[in-house]
């Protein structure tokens, strides 16, 4: 009884915040004053076009009949949304739907490979750290970390396009497939796509996995540290199975809720990851939508990059009971 | 416990089961001792609580029984095991596969905070059963007896090893951690503070059914503790230590009844009991010395009323005071004059403390 009731509110918690979200934006767009519509429709005017055609091009852009109250704006506006239209995209002359169906599994790839080679590298190499505490090793990675995680994702991007991609022209500088390629379920295109992807990965890789390298080095040193470690030991159970059921298992319990939360956050990083990069994921279009005041395709990302997050927040709450006994409710472990 | 000799200075004369011998531990490479010089031969069948301050090297004695000093402590001396009679075992020379095997099978040891033994993502019986296969011993069988200990200790056995460690109260914990610790079938059960995290009620009962298992399952017990009056109604001998010496051994209620150390004497006027009234209790004065600082010739000679040159030069050996009874002290003679008792000293064994 208890169990569902928390699974209920974190389920009602999650629809709540993306709707709060949607609404925040729809109002922001359209209550302030001299807003988007309003310079879009006094540009149209200007360009010359009948006032009937632009009200019916605002139209389609924002799913909004000009003259309808706010609330009806609203109603409308949220139909179209729940119905998976989220309008039309001034810049690339598309539905918002159909830019984004494009661009997401790009940026998926390269996050949650990102994400997922961060911890990989996090969980083995700090674990090591922690078996060798104190040596010389520990202390050169513990150093390294420090250094990686003060240097910004964007600026080792412009370092390694200027030398893998310029001086050593050993991988692409941008875009996400070669011009000649086209996708398909090719070796060919598995292999460009993962060539065009090694340079953006690798910066998140180097710049992200440093506090998550001596977040895990300080779990497991606490872990390595506990008296059920020591009763295993002198139990006489083997050195594997410490290091396995004991050690890693609970040193990586309290970095999974962060695990998928990056995930979420990554994916809002996007942005000025693949500005540089110039590959079209979702966090570039949203750089030409911003620059451009492509507001559609900016609510359509900004939404997509939210419900990404809420989403993240909610499966790491919901899932976080199955992987330690302890938190059977929940409750004490909310990821937010 | 009957006739003999003094148990320090000629143990090969008793039946022992452990015999230590100028066993010391060190830290920060032999210039802070945390054990220094220890020599005790327990008895097979006893339970010995060894009793001290925080800080006085109990910790230490129990781990070097099975050759357990954290690292990077450096443990030397000789530790023997006896299993029968006439047979000897070097536990400090054993290889790594041998200490495997002695530990929880011969000698096995429940720590302070049973809350933090086990692992918190494991079940219970999980914790018995890959203690039985990493001892290649039978599943099934070791499981049975698993169920007959948890019910010796008025458990549930079902219950318990279906739950995790958090699903169980700190007193089932103690309970299953003490169960866990019998599966394999030890002869020498080593504890370590067992019921400090323990409310009175439940110290008092875990130590009546500690009782129960000696008779049931023919256990010796070392009984670490720094709760004088708890471990006095369960031992049959106690070892008093300061500044990682022992200072006093003898039966349970001789040193209760007629302690004969200076320290053991201010230990127990500190300790309040039913006969005495609250403005007689004493704090000693003073505190225990740190293991990098420890004076000179007798160690509590700076806190002692009857220090002498010689206490300050020389280091007092165990003296017999009856022949199960020593204490290591120049003037313990004198003591028993001069520091007086603030409850009445009988000498009999049905003391106050009992």
């Amino acid at each position: 009884m208890r169990m569902n009731s928390y699974y209920l509110k974190r389920t009602v918690r999650a629809v709540l915040t993306v709707w709060i979200v949607i609404t925040i934006t729809f109002g922001m767009i359209r209550l302030l004053p001299g807003g988007p519509l309003e310079q879009l429709r006094g540009k149209l005017l200007r360009q010359g076009v009948s006032p009937s055609r632009v009200n019916a091009m605002i139209e389609s852009y924002q799913n909004v009949q000009p003259n309808q109250s706010i609330l009806e704006q609203y109603y409308e506006y949220m139909t179209a949304l729940l119905t998976g239209d989220l309008g039309q995209s001034f810049l690339q002359k598309e539905p918002v739907t159909a830019i984004i169906g494009d661009a997401l599994p790009w940026t998926v790839f390269v996050m949650v490979m990102s994400t997922l080679l961060i911890f990989v590298i996090a969980i083995g190499w700090g674990a090591l750290m922690a078996y060798w505490e104190g040596s010389t090793f520990d202390l050169v990675s513990s150093s390294a970390s420090i250094l990686f995680a003060a240097v910004p994702f964007y600026v080792l991007g412009i370092v390694l396009i200027i030398v893998f991609g310029y001086q050593l022209e050993l991988l692409p500088t941008g875009h996400r497939l070669s011009p000649t390629v086209e996708p398909g379920l090719s070796l060919l295109f598995v292999l460009d796509a993962i060539d065009h992807a090694i340079l953006p990965i690798t910066s998140m890789v180097l710049t992200g996995a440093g506090l998550q390298v001596l977040a895990m080095r300080g779990n497991a040193i606490q872990v390595l540290g506990s008296d059920f470690v020591r009763v295993a030991r002198l139990r006489g159970l083997s050195d594997r199975r410490i290091s396995v059921r004991y050690v890693a298992r609970n040193a990586i319990l309290p970095m999974y809720t962060g695990f998928l939360t990056l995930i979420g956050f990554n994916l809002g990083g996007s942005i000025i990851l693949e500005e540089v990069f110039s590959y079209p994921g979702i966090g570039y279009y949203m750089f030409q939508a911003l620059e451009a005041r492509d507001y559609p395709l900016m609510m359509g990302i900004f939404l997509i990059i939210t419900v990404a997050l809420v989403m993240a927040v909610y499966i790491a709450d919901l899932t976080y009971g199955l992987i330690d006994p302890r938190v059977k409710s929940g409750d004490s472990r909310e990821a937010y | 416990m009957s006739i003999s000799s003094d148990v320090l200075n000629e143990p090969q004369d008793r039946d022992a089961i452990i015999r230590m011998d100028d066993v010391s531990v060190t830290y920060d490479s032999g210039d802070s001792y945390v054990l220094d010089d220890v020599s005790l031969a327990i008895e097979r069948n006893e339970i010995i609580g060894i009793v001290g301050e925080s800080g006085s090297g109990k910790s230490m004695l129990a781990s070097s029984l099975l050759d357990a000093v954290p690292d990077p402590g450096q443990l030397s001396g000789s530790v023997e095991y006896r299993p029968v009679q006439d047979q000897n075992v070097e536990v400090l020379a054993l290889e790594d596969s041998e200490l495997r095997a002695l530990r929880w099978e011969e000698i096995s040891m429940v720590f302070q905070g049973a809350m933090s033994s086990f692992n918190p993502t494991m079940k219970i019986k999980e914790h018995f059963i890959e203690t039985l296969e990493a001892h290649n011993a039978p599943v099934e069988t070791g499981l049975n007896r698993a169920h007959e200990l948890l019910e010796d200790l008025y458990l549930k056995p079902g219950r318990v090893l279906g739950s995790y460690p958090h699903e169980l109260s700190g007193g089932m914990q103690q309970r299953a951690l003490i169960a866990l610790s019998l599966v394999l079938e030890p002869d020498v059960l080593v504890m370590d503070e067992p019921t400090a995290a323990l409310d009175l009620l439940m110290q008092q009962s875990i130590l009546l059914l500690l009782r129960e298992l000696r008779e049931k399952y023919d256990l010796t017990m070392v009984f670490i503790t720094h709760d004088l009056p708890l471990v006095a109604s369960l031992a049959d001998r106690l070892a008093v230590m300061y500044a990682f010496e022992l200072v006093e051994l003898g039966p349970a209620s001789e040193v209760i009844n007629t302690p004969t150390h200076p320290y053991t004497r201010a230990l127990l006027n500190a300790t309040p009991n039913l006969n005495a009234p609250l403005s007689e209790m004493r704090p000693v004065k003073g505190k225990s010395p740190a293991p990098i600082n420890v004076p000179s010739g007798c160690s509590y000679h700076p806190r002692c009323p009857l220090d002498t040159e010689e206490c300050r030069t020389n280091h007092p050996p165990a003296d017999p005071v009856t022949p199960e009874h020593t204490a290591a002290c120049f003037h313990w003679e004198e003591a028993r004059t001069e520091i007086s008792l603030n409850y009445a000293e009988t000498g009999t064994n049905d003391g106050d403390w009992r």
